[in-house]
């Protein structure tokens, strides 16, 4: 095939380039678990000001590009002095920017915990925390394994963005590629199935996480 | 022993407690009966503490529910059986059983994990330790449900309709074990339809109407024809429950 | 006084950018939905060989980055066909066939959930194919699918913002310039988030009236 021999020196670079997409999308999704976590705790808060400054967040975030959110980190935090490399700034961004979402995610996961079931928990003497930690949390994570996994999915989606921001990770790796071999049809025609089969597997996985976590679950 | 001194719960405009007095001294079983929407729930709900009253006092061995340190002692000394079971659906039976030992008690997790085994042993499912709730009928997990109370190592059982949900055949199965558990002097608050049950394990039986408690009687009193059976409504009641 | 400070003209400049970013929306929302009508329509009717090539692509367009799509058609077609491709060509193709993948899964699922009872009372009534589809299914397969479209709607808005790398003069493309001109990337992009937010809150809000609207009148005008 003569696109595979034009290809085949840069492959190495590709490579690079869909390490650092898995590597912003792993870190990405854990800043964006621990955010939205923080967020939805905040949300079914009692205290007023704490309730609306979450739901702030998670409104604001979902209703505003993202390429203009990352704009906003990537020129403004040097404004700030503030002086990270721009895979930083993408992966900073991406945890905002899923961490709204998550929180949705997990806050109607924590809704359909079993009233019951907390009051059990309250009367063995469990302190709030650990209610929360030992029993709201996990059977919340458990229900909410699918819309988790979409959440990550859009981020996988997401990561190519920040090849505007010089981040060469796969999408930014593919541009050099195409530029260079003069075969842009073919570079990105493949690039749109690999991106189109990963997130095809991941989908895959997610619903067997799902399955497995859920065995035993009620409506699981 | 627990004291309910003029307790009084109103949901919004609704009294649903009205001025409600009981003594549980230790060693007694109480066993509360009551129409449906009666405050038999709701008094057990005063009770640990998953409600707050709007009048009078409850304490457990002299700690004020109302008072947060009062909950936690009130608490510590009490454990609860629900209708529903309400068991932690992502927990195998033993992990139900051992979460609060381990985490409130402050038990070793092996220590914890021995007494649950021996109590599951005890009501006949030494097999089911690893199993999670959806894989238990009814019945087991509702005797799941006791070992987790009973793991606590309470003073005090409160019991709230915890046979209501089950059929006849389990509803015997964990009959047994609480006439056991009466037997060896554990001291309960049960609410009950169950009324020949009950008969045969209180010690005193008290009665709610529209939640007035308007009848406290040693149980042979409360069936007798000068005692219980000489309020209208009781025997009204007890004719009803009968030919159900 | 760094660089060059705003300046008046500039409101005209971000008028306009939301001018273009608006227009595209519209647009593409447009033939979008056509084309995404059309696809579920020819699913529902099993046109031979056509459902599995239509899951195929919609799903290959759902399931990959705006942003490479973009490329593809700006940068690979020209280059493969030997033929010439503005930037607002591009973007047009592009979001309208995305946005139409997201609205076929919508409305092939509004069409489904229309209670195949329904069909077969309609069809004993002798109600035609096309009659069904007009009288029947048409309009509650559009009650249906109403909140969901919002939804798609908002989120594609926000990604209309993309064709500015390829480009178009949109709202985010000035964003760009004039935060290469004045330096105060925070200011710029505060204020280019904050019309992209009002923008999107504005169709919700749009969006939820329609439905509760259209909800009204099926439950009433029901057959
Ligand atoms: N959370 C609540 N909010 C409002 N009203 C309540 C609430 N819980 C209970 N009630 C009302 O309080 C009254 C007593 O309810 P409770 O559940 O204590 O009755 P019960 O004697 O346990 O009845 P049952 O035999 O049916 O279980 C009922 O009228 C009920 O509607
Ligand atoms: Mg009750």
């Amino acid at each position: 095939m003569r696109f595979w021999r034009v290809i085949e020196p840069y492959i190495g670079f590709l490579l690079q380039g869909f390490a650092l997409t898995i590597a912003a999308c792993l870190l990405a999704i854990a800043g964006a678990v621990l955010l939205g976590a923080l967020t939805a705790s905040m949300r079914s808060s009692g205290n007023r000001l704490v309730r609306g400054a979450a739901n702030a967040y998670g409104d604001v975030f979902r209703n505003v590009p993202f390429l203009v959110q990352l704009f906003f980190f990537f020129y403004g935090l040097p404004e700030l002095g503030i002086y990270i490399g721009a895979f930083e700034t993408g992966v900073i961004a991406m945890s905002i920017a899923g961490g709204a979402f998550v929180s949705d995610v997990i806050l109607s996961g924590i809704l359909t915990v079993d009233a019951g079931v907390i009051d059990a928990a309250k009367v063995s003497g469990l302190s709030r925390v650990k209610i929360f930690t030992r029993v709201v949390l996990p059977i919340a994570l458990r229900v909410s394994v699918r819309p988790m996994g979409s959440v990550l999915i859009n981020l996988v989606l997401t990561s190519s963005i920040l090849s505007t921001i010089t981040v060469n990770e796969l999408t930014g790796a593919a541009k050099i590629v195409a530029a260079t071999t003069f075969k842009p049809f073919e570079v990105y025609a493949v690039l749109l199935v690999l991106y189109a089969s990963l997130t095809t597997l991941l989908s895959f996985a997610i619903s067997a996480v799902h399955r497995r976590l859920n065995r035993f679950m009620t409506g699981g | 022993m627990i004291v309910a001194e003029n307790v009084e719960k109103r949901f919004g405009d609704a009294l649903v407690l009205k001025r409600v007095n009981l003594r549980v001294e230790p060693g007694e079983v109480v066993t509360i009966l009551g129409a449906s929407g009666s405050g038999k729930s709701t008094l057990i709900r005063c009770i640990n503490g998953l409600e707050a009253l709007t009048g009078g006092r409850i304490t457990v061995d002299g700690h004020d529910v109302s008072t947060k340190a009062g909950l936690v002692a009130a608490r510590r000394a009490s454990a609860t059986v629900f209708q529903l079971f309400n068991l932690y659906p992502h927990m195998t039976a033993l992990g139900n059983i051992t979460l609060a030992p381990i985490e409130v008690l402050k038990l070793p997790k092996a220590e914890a994990e021995a007494r649950a085994r021996a109590l599951l042993d005890k009501v006949g499912l030494g097999a089911q330790a690893d199993a999670y709730p959806q894989q238990l009928s009814g019945g087991q997990r509702q005797r799941v449900g006791i070992c987790r109370a009973l793991a606590m190592q309470p003073r005090y059982l409160l019991l709230d309709e915890v046979t209501s949900a089950l059929d006849p055949e389990m509803t015997g199965d964990v009959l047994r074990i609480l006439a056991e558990l009466a037997a060896d002097g554990t001291t309960m608050v049960f609410v009950t339809h169950e009324i020949e049950f009950a008969r045969h394990i209180s010690s005193r039986i008290v009665f709610l109407e529209q939640g007035e408690l308007i009848v406290d009687l040693p149980t042979a009193a409360f069936f007798a024809e000068d005692g219980g059976l000489a309020v209208p409504r009781i025997r009204q009641f007890l004719s009803k429950m009968k030919k159900d | 006084m760094r660089y060059a400070d705003f300046t008046p003209y500039d409101i005209v400049l971000l008028l306009q950018g939301l001018g273009v970013t608006l227009a595209l929306f519209i647009g593409t929302t447009l033939i979008g939905l056509t084309i995404g009508l059309l696809l579920a329509v020819v699913h529902h009717y099993r046109v031979p060989g056509c459902r599995p090539v239509i899951v195929l692509v919609t799903e290959a367009l759902k399931n990959s980055p705006v942003l490479v799509q973009l490329f593809l058609v700006f940068f690979g077609i020209p280059a493969f066909l030997h033929i010439r491709m503005t930037p607002v060509e591009a973007a047009t193709l592009t979001i309208s066939l995305n946005t139409a993948a997201f609205a076929f899964v919508v409305f092939r699922s509004g069409i489904e959930s229309v209670d195949r009872d329904q069909i077969e009372a309609a069809e004993v009534f002798g109600l035609g194919r096309s009659q069904i589809l007009r009288l029947v299914i048409a309009p509650q397969a559009a009650a249906f699918s109403v909140g969901p479209l919002v939804g798609i709607l908002v989120n594609q808005l926000q990604v209309t913002s993309l064709i500015s790398v390829i480009g178009v003069f949109d709202l985010t493309k000035i964003g760009n310039i004039l935060n290469l001109r004045t330096l105060q990337p925070f200011i710029v992009w505060a204020v280019i988030g904050l019309i992209y937010y009002l923008a999107a809150k504005t169709l919700a809000h749009a969006g939820g009236r329609i439905e509760a609207a259209l909800r009204r009148s099926v439950k009433w005008g029901g057959i």
